[in-house]
């Protein structure tokens, strides 16, 4: 390990690193023949600028070109950089949710998911989700990094999490061929799965998908189940748009805090929703200089505050450099905490794909 | 619906009553300005309120009658959520561009079906059930008529407002029911809700879920049956649908056999395919006539050439108006799809640019060269008409698919071939307009054969 190189890489989170100074640092350590992964030092080739002199800053990382999909083909091995020595300390190898196209991979190194999950306990804790409560985690494991990640924090938090376990990506095929029943079917089971869990175990965090959690709203004894025995729901994997978020703090679940983490395997994190006192804002705000957003237009050009845009994600640690990934949400911009480089997001919801104008047949 | 601003509310009405979602879709009128803000509800909102739909029970059936009566009172004439009557067929006209004549036909339809919503359904009641299995007949042995589940929702349609008096019918028959309106015309869905709340319907009992495209499903599948409005792609959809009531395209048509002098029923023609503004399902689509069909395409176009090109709102307006942009596109459409047919009437185009942005759709008269010619199935939301050559020989091929043929002929071997077919829903013979529809008379089959079923019954 040379991990005593740019030792600002190894910052903890809430310490908020010099952005100018972090990015230099990190550029450094990625296109060092000695430190950087094979994939950026065979990459840095082909790039028409330098990144040890050209990338001075977040915004510089507008440079890179987006090789999002190139992760779809690499030797999992040729991401982890060299500096991590011959017995890197790998996590595991995650894979994208798939839904365009054949899966991402990354790799989760030990010393970046200590660091993401301190960050993701803190927020949890500054919504008051109970520590030493058990957890009944429905998010997906396998190839999915969410059910390695959440499991693991109910430990460090002091508990146990009972996980129910489920295939995302064979619920797209479902939808995808239009067998919206079927998809409606596996929920079901998930739930069914969920009632004895709650039935018979202290459960006091509930962590699940937005889509599950709804389908959980309308069963009458997993909504009293819940509200008997549930401290916190944190949802993450999915949007939920604001008029169900009012609906169920206002009325399914009240007094229950419900927090949402907006996060995918390519960011190796998710980040947790802005406490604020408007249910309606759902905020989400990146752990920069780690990782950054920008919401920007067709041309690539931000959009202003306030304003709806596509999803630019930047992820840069010791253990991974992922740049400039347009992703396949769209955000309102809307201005970071004070200090923080880059922007934040709210109403995150995946990108809507517009018809032509066709006039219609028939009166109706 | 109150006025916030300038801005009409079309609030959603679920079962902790008005409801106000985050997620506003702005409703333009036909100058592109915005005129009504629609609530549209999510998923769970929409689970939620079928959840309490099937718990609550159904009025008792004196209540529901007087209930379902007092709201139609309301709506044709009263004050309903702020709007006056006069308020409201103002809002209908100016956002949906649909001229005035054709509210007040609703209001007219309304006060009838409403005052006969029973009546009218136990017409359709099998002869051999009973309404209630207290009926001394059942001591014998007879069937009871109930219901198939216990919430009908409805996708309302858009293109006219008298369409609603088709499901009141299932009020009466004791259905909580879930409207989903139109965002082409949220106005008449909601003042039915919000009539039939203040008339005694509970907010359990009926409700109006506005919701975008993606979770109008939602609202379907909530249901225990469902009647759907839409084009090809949804009768499809629900075809093998057991619970699922779709309604398509109307594809009315008019036959005129040689035995019939066509002069005597021009009248009939006209109106039967320019009432209503020429929107409905009922309006006559294809012309069919055995022998030259020119001169009464001639005629035709001659009569439909006079109706005026008004604003909507205009009391004497008899023709839709659309945006500009909107009229022509349906104009570009209609003339791609008319090539090759001999135009009589709006060959030329169809719009009429009224000069403030928006454009009266004129009629249009084709001719056509063969019985079969696939325009003959092209149904527009204004006066658009194919008139067509029939012949004995072509026979009943060319009539399918139709929710009304009107069929002016003496050839009874023909009538009984046209009462055979499956897929002509109603045969009307002589001089009458294919929108004739009085209360009692079935539409598309009487939809309680749909809503209802029957149970033996011995005691």
């Amino acid at each position: 390990m040379v991990h005593d190189i740019d030792t600002v890489l190894d910052a903890p989170i809430g310490d908020h690193p010099d952005p100018g100074e972090f990015i230099r640092a990190a550029m450094r350590w990625h296109f060092d023949p000695r430190t950087g992964s094979p994939f950026w030092l065979a990459r840095a080739r082909t790039l028409d600028f330098d990144p040890l002199t050209d990338v001075k800053g977040v915004d510089d990382l507008a440079l890179f070109p987006n090789v999002c999909d190139e992760l779809r083909d690499v030797r999992a091995e040729d991401l982890v950089p060299r500096g991590y020595g011959d017995r890197p300390d790998i996590c595991g190898i995650y894979e994208s949710g798939g839904t365009t196209g054949r899966p991402k991979r990354v790799v989760l190194l030990r010393d970046w998911f200590d660091k993401s999950q301190a960050w993701l306990g803190a927020t949890l804790d500054a919504h008051g989700v109970p520590r030493g409560a058990n957890w009944l985690m429905m998010f997906p494991t396998g190839p999915h990094m969410g059910g390695y990640a959440y499991a693991r924090l109910a430990r460090d938090r002091g508990s146990h999490a009972f996980s129910i376990d489920m295939d995302p990506r064979w619920v797209k095929q479902l939808i995808a061929a239009g067998r919206t029943e079927d998809a409606r079917a596996y929920a079901g089971h998930l739930l069914e799965q969920a009632r004895h869990v709650l039935r018979g175990q202290d459960v006091g965090v509930l962590a699940i998908t937005p889509p599950v959690l709804e389908r959980l709203a309308v069963d009458e004894e997993l909504t009293a189940l819940v509200r008997d025995k549930v401290g916190a729901i944190v949802w993450a994997g999915a949007h939920m748009d604001a008029a169900t978020r009012d609906l169920l703090g206002g009325e399914v679940f009240p007094g229950i805090p419900i927090v949402g983490f907006f996060g995918s395997t390519m960011m190796l994190h998710s980040c947790g929703q802005r406490g604020t006192e408007d249910p309606g804002a759902c905020v989400f705000d990146p752990p920069a200089p780690f990782i950054t957003f920008r919401v920007v237009d067709e041309d690539g050009k931000p959009v202003e505050y306030g304003t709806r845009g596509r999803v630019v994600v930047n992820h840069v640690s010791r253990s991974f450099l992922l740049p400039n990934n347009l992703d396949r949400d769209e955000a309102t911009r809307v201005p970071g905490p004070p200090g923080q480089v880059g922007d934040s997001l709210a109403d995150v919801t995946p990108v809507q794909v517009f018809d032509g104008e066709a006039v219609i047949e028939g009166v109706y | 619906m109150s006025a916030t601003s300038h801005l009409v509310r079309l609030d959603a009405l679920g079962p902790s009553g008005a409801y106000r979602s985050r997620n506003v879709q702005t409703v333009n009128d036909i100058h592109g300005a915005p005129y009504a803000e629609l609530s549209l509800v999510p998923p769970l909102f929409v689970a939620r309120t079928m959840a309490a739909l099937r718990k609550a029970d159904p009025l008792p059936l004196e209540q529901r009658l007087d209930a379902i009566a007092a709201a139609g009172r309301a709506f044709a004439t009263g004050t309903v959520g702020g709007l006056s009557a006069e308020e409201y067929q103002h809002a209908v006209c100016r956002v949906s561009g649909l001229p005035w004549v054709t509210t007040e036909m609703a209001l007219e339809f309304t006060a009838q079906y409403t005052e006969r919503a029973y009546l009218s359904s136990q017409l359709a009641r099998p002869a051999g059930a009973v309404n209630d299995w207290r009926d001394p007949r059942t001591r014998h042995g007879s069937g009871v008529w109930a219901r198939r589940g216990h919430v009908f929702a409805v996708h309302a349609p858009g293109n006219t407002p008298s369409a609603h008096t088709l499901w009141l019918q299932s009020l009466a028959l004791g259905y909580r029911v879930a409207l989903r309106p139109s965002s082409r015309e949220p106005f008449s869905p909601h003042r039915w809700i919000t009539a039939l709340r203040d008339a005694g319907f509970g907010p359990d009992q009926v409700a109006l879920l506005p919701t975008d495209h993606a979770t109008a499903d939602e609202v379907v599948r909530g249901a225990d049956l469902a009647m759907v409005y839409g084009d090809d792609e949804v009768v499809r959809k629900y075809a093998s649908s057991a619970t699922v009531l779709p309604q398509g395209p109307g594809r009315s048509k008019f036959l005129l056999t040689k035995d019939a002098d066509w002069t005597s029923y021009l009248d009939t023609v006209v109106s039967s395919v320019s009432a209503h503004g020429g929107a409905a399902c009922i309006n006559t689509t294809t012309v069919y006539v055995e022998g030259d069909p020119a001169p009464l395409a001639r005629a035709l176009a001659e009569r439909l050439a006079a109706l005026p090109s008004l604003p909507p709102q205009d009391p004497k307006a008899v023709l839709p108006v659309k945006p500009l942009a909107e009229a022509r596109g349906i104009e570009r459409f209609l003339l791609a799809k008319a090539a090759g047919t001999t135009p009589w009437l709006g060959g030329d185009g169809i719009v009429d640019d009224l000069g403030d942005g928006t454009a009266v759709l004129r009629p249009a008269v084709h001719q056509v060269a063969r019985p079969d010619a696939p325009q003959t199935r092209i149904e527009q939301r204004f006066p658009c008409v194919w008139v067509a050559p029939w012949s004995p020989e072509a026979g009943v091929a060319p009539l399918r698919d139709t929710v009304v043929l009107t069929a002016v002929t003496d050839d009874e071997a023909l009538v009984d071939r046209l009462f055979a077919e499956p897929s002509i829903a109603n045969v009307y013979l002589g001089d009458h307009p294919t929108y004739w529809l009085p209360p009692g008379i079935p539409h598309d089959d009487y939809l309680e054969s749909f809503l209802m079923r029957t149970k033996a019954c011995i005691r």
